[in-house]
């Protein structure tokens, strides 16, 4: 097995690979990964509801096992409940890879005992926008809802009677529902940057629903799946250039619609700036929720943009956040998380990912994408002579 | 490292907006956001988020000595006498107040939630004041006028009137400062309300209904809603007043500064509290003290250590209010049942009754009862009957001092908890007129006495002076003062 190497692969137990998403191949490595001693912890989504799903970091396989199935309605990054030093694996779209990286940057994460198992992502949900969208697009009650995936752009409701109900994603965005609008945007899809990158697509024939499309993108990746096959949890067969192809064209067709999306929404600024940015802002309550939930903040308590605002300021802008804008040019990865929580519906994301993105592309630096490039903003003390 | 990971609601306001909470072994906790939850995707406010940096859990005590929950449950058992006064002014669980109101009621007393207005005011309007209308209502009303400032005291709402303008919704704030939010910042004398506003039935009213209220002021709205048709919302600063006010129907209630008339003239010598700090909750912080201070028994029950809980003889501490079972009722009237299954509380009051075992279940019963619901779904109101009530004959007192202290109460202020907010406003010209310069504490003065405070320039009504802090020298909601340098 080495790098590059693309398989096949799915749980050998039954159960898992019938809830898993395709596969469960994901599930069976992470509770090997337990079981074997790779790790001393994984970071799963525990399922409260059909739409509701909260981390946590387990050192239990039940719960690890428990967690299978994609979960496209709960848009929310586990990088922030990784500890540091702790051995640890996490499935992770590539906004949880990504930050994963940044944080390890920043000294927050240990990138040699963390195992990022990444999951190919084409989108996720706000909660709230599914349960609308299911009584206006679909009418059906959210309550009558068992299952739902994704197939051929569509978007599939499974109710409790056993049917099935499809909606293209594209009519569904159009409608203003569908993925969260960072999500319609981003142009990752594939988590180059985790250890093993795993999806269905490029899973073709009697194994498609079945199987896993798994990359190994690095040693460590080598190490979860081999743990996971020795174990006996795992069985893997080499992926043939058919499904590497399918998997790759649409992957470019899911970066051509990120492109149009990134067009539509994070067009330069028009007109005055600091109009702008004084109109977008001019709600904030200084809650500090979005500082709280980003997984590329690693500033703690004592941080720049606190420090250097208070409620009691006169200014008819948040310093708060023009620090954060500076701050975080070279590392928001435009995850959605800030515009989520903002408690007066500021689209912080667009904001600061307008911001940032042409900031990155002037550095040309993309966050999170490989461990090797120092954020721009970085200062290497080794160069600089400490 | 375990996690507990409990499904609640954030304790700070009526709104109660859904939110987790992860305790850890060592029992320290974080707050993480419920995006699925009904009120408001689990966003949060400023006190929402900095919850776990505030609420510090409550230690039992007798005489100022640490004890056994057991021994301090026995104590207060023994303490509670006929005659005692009962507040519980809705922090805790509704199945908590229940109990409590089935021990008072074995003392021949009602529990009290300190909303003296309801006492003052006719029994047919008590739906209207209680239960509020749903939050996805105020989205689509075309008219809205505020008598709260939302961005301070209830900024869960703010998004809620955002959307509503972005709907087509006019909005009109009427109070001591003004609201960005607002097309319109007026002051009314409130005897032309109706022809100023000139509301209709697709308009809502947003106010505030607070321990401290003029009833006269209840009354003045009540009569602008009944005239236009207008449906009325009335905030309460506490999670579960809407809970604990239906839950104690149409019982005789006493205001909280009859209250602390009664302990200064003798009349109460036993005070029960549960998750009620009078001396956070009223305005004169020094005068509540003092009569506290005479009670042969205060006897607090409670999940948080506060200002009371230092001067109760008794303190009864149960768990936090996340990890209780039982229902919370917001201002919407909509339940919301916590996933913790925790009875302490419970067990403490039934214990004190002689019923230790079985109370959680009976007074469940009785709320689910009273709400007239199978079972608790928080995604379905319970149907409310808002009777219709006769128009009132209402003076609210003027204001009339020249330069006024004014409270802006928040979810930190009601909760007595300090944050970055430190500071009063006032606007420019009082600035001026006293000659304050930037960076020098302003001299607020009172007949009670003086504070040094940082200000902020705002947009606050003339010779109002504004604070989201309780202050030394404050004798009301608004205190007459002199400012200067
Ligand atoms: C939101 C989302 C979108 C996806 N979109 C695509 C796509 O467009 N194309 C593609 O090829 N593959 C996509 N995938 C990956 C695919 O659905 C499977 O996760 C992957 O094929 C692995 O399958 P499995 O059976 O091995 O995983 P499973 O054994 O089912 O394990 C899934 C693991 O993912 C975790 N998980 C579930 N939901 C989330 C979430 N929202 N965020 C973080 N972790 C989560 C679970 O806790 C579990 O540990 C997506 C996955 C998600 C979560
Ligand atoms: S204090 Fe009120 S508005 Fe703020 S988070 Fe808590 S419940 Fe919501």
């Amino acid at each position: 097995m080495e790098v590059g190497d693309c398989y096949i692969g799915w749980a050998t137990d039954e159960d898992i690979r019938t809830r898993g998403a395709s596969g469960g191949l994901v599930t069976a490595m992470l509770a090997a990964a337990l079981e074997k001693g790779l790790v001393e912890a994984v970071v799963v989504l525990k399922k409260l509801g059909e739409f509701e799903a909260v981390p946590v970091v387990t050192s239990d396989p039940e719960e690890v096992k428990a967690a299978a199935g994609s979960m496209h309605s709960v848009p929310i990054v586990l990088s922030r409940y990784l500890d540091y030093g702790t051995k640890v694996a996490l499935p992770a779209k590539p906004c949880d890879a990504r930050s994963t990286i940044e944080q390890a940057k920043r000294g927050q994460v240990d990138i040699d005992t963390t195992y990022i198992v990444g999951l190919n992502c084409g989108g996720t949900m706000h909660p709230a926008v599914t349960r609308d969208m299911l009584d206006v697009m679909y009418k059906l009650d959210p309550a009558d809802i068992e299952g739902e995936e994704i197939d051929k752009g569509k978007l599939i409701f499974e109710t409790k009677d056993g049917k099935e109900h499809a909606i293209k994603i594209d009519e569904l965005e159009e409608e203003g529902y569908g993925r969260r609008e960072s999500c319609q945007y981003c142009d990752v899809n594939i988590p180059t940057m985790a250890d093993i990158a795993c999806g269905n697509w490029g899973v073709i024939g009697d194994l498609a629903g079945k199987g896993t499309f798994v990359e190994i993108n690095t040693e460590k990746g080598i190490e979860i799946l081999k743990n996971a096959i020795d174990a006996g949890a795992v069985e893997i067969t080499p992926a043939d250039d058919k499904g590497k192809a399918i998997r790759a064209k649409v992957d470019g067709a899911m970066m051509n619609v990120a492109a149009a999306a990134n067009k539509k929404y994070l067009s330069p600024i028009e007109g005055s700036h600091l109009d702008y940015y004084m109109n977008a802002l001019s709600d904030c309550i200084n809650c500090g929720a979005c500082k709280t939930v980003c997984p590329v903040c690693a500033c703690g308590e004592g941080a720049k943009c606190t420090d250097f605002s208070s409620a009691s300021d006169t200014y008819k802008m948040s310093l708060f956040h023009l620090v954060r804008f500076v701050h975080l040019m070279d590392s928001c990865i435009g995850c959605g998380q800030c515009t989520d929580v903002c408690p007066v519906d500021i689209p912080l994301t667009h904001i600061y990912q307008r911001f940032a993105v042409p900031m990155q592309e002037e550095f040309e630096y993309k966050p999170g994408m490989d461990m090797t490039t120092p954020p721009f903003f970085g200062v290497d003390l080794i160069e600089e002579g400490h | 490292m375990n996690e507990n990971i409990f499904t609640t609601v954030c304790p700070g306001c009526s709104i109660a907006c859904g939110m987790y909470v992860r305790e850890k072994d060592d029992g320290t906790f974080d707050i993480d956001w419920r995006k699925d939850a009904v009120v408001n995707a689990g966003k949060l406010c400023r006190f929402g988020v900095r919850l776990s940096a505030n609420l510090m859990n409550a230690t039992s005590k007798v005489d100022g000595n640490e004890v056994e929950f057991s021994d301090a449950v026995t104590a207060a058992g023994k303490a509670i006498s006929d005659g005692a006064t009962f507040v519980s002014v809705g922090n805790t669980t509704c199945a908590e107040h229940l109990a409590l109101m089935k021990l008072a009621g074995s003392k021949g007393a009602v529990v009290n939630t300190g909303m003296g207005a309801f006492s003052s005011i006719p029994a047919e309007c008590h739906p209207t004041m209680g239960v509020g209308i749903p939050f996805d209502a105020i989205e689509s009303a075309k008219k809205i006028i505020l008598f709260i400032d939302p961005y301070e005291q209830y900024p869960l709402l703010v998004r809620r009137i955002l959307a509503a303008k972005k709907n087509g919704a006019a909005v009109t704030a009427v109070g001591w400062k003004a609201v960005s939010l607002a097309d319109d910042n007026k002051t009314i004398d409130p005897a032309n309300y109706e022809s100023e506003l000139a509301l209709d039935s697709d308009s809502v009213i947003i106010a505030e209904l607070n321990p401290s209220t003029d009833p006269e002021r209840v009354m003045v709205l009540l009569n602008l809603a009944k005239a236009s048709g207008a449906a009325i919302m009335f905030m309460k600063p506490f999670v579960n007043a809407v809970g604990c006010d239906l839950a104690s129907k149409k019982t005789e209630q006493k205001s909280l500064d009859q209250i602390i008339a009664e302990i200064n003239d003798g009349s109460i010598k036993t005070l029960v509290c549960l998750d009620s700090d009078l001396i956070e909750i009223m305005p004169d912080e020094t005068a509540v003290r003092e009569a506290l201070g005479k009670l042969d028994n205060l006897i607090v029950i409670t999940s948080r250590t506060s200002a009371i809980t230092d001067v109760a003889k008794i303190v009864v501490a149960t768990e936090p209010l996340y990890k209780k079972a039982g229902t919370i009722v917001n201002a919407e009237g909509r339940a919301l049942h916590n996933s913790g299954e925790g009875t302490d509380g419970i067990d403490a009051i039934g214990t004190m009754l002689g019923q230790p075992v079985g109370m959680y279940d009976e007074v469940h019963a009785a709320l689910l009862a009273t709400l007239g619901i199978d079972a608790v779904d928080e995604r379905v109101i319970p149907a409310y009957e808002k009777p219709d009530y006769a128009a009132m004959d209402a003076n609210p007192t003027a204001e009339a001092v020249e330069t006024a202290l004014v409270y802006a109460g928040g979810p930190f202020l009601w909760n007595g908890m300090v944050d970055d907010n430190d500071f009063v406003e006032m606007n420019l010209d009082m600035v001026l007129a006293n000659s304050l310069l930037k960076g020098i504490p302003a001299k607020i003065t009172s007949d009670a006495g003086e504070a040094a405070v940082k200000f902020k320039v705002s947009d606050v009504a003339p010779g109002v002076v504004l604070s989201n802090v309780k202050l030394p020298m404050t004798t009301g909601m608004v205190t007459s003062v002199t400012v200067s340098r």
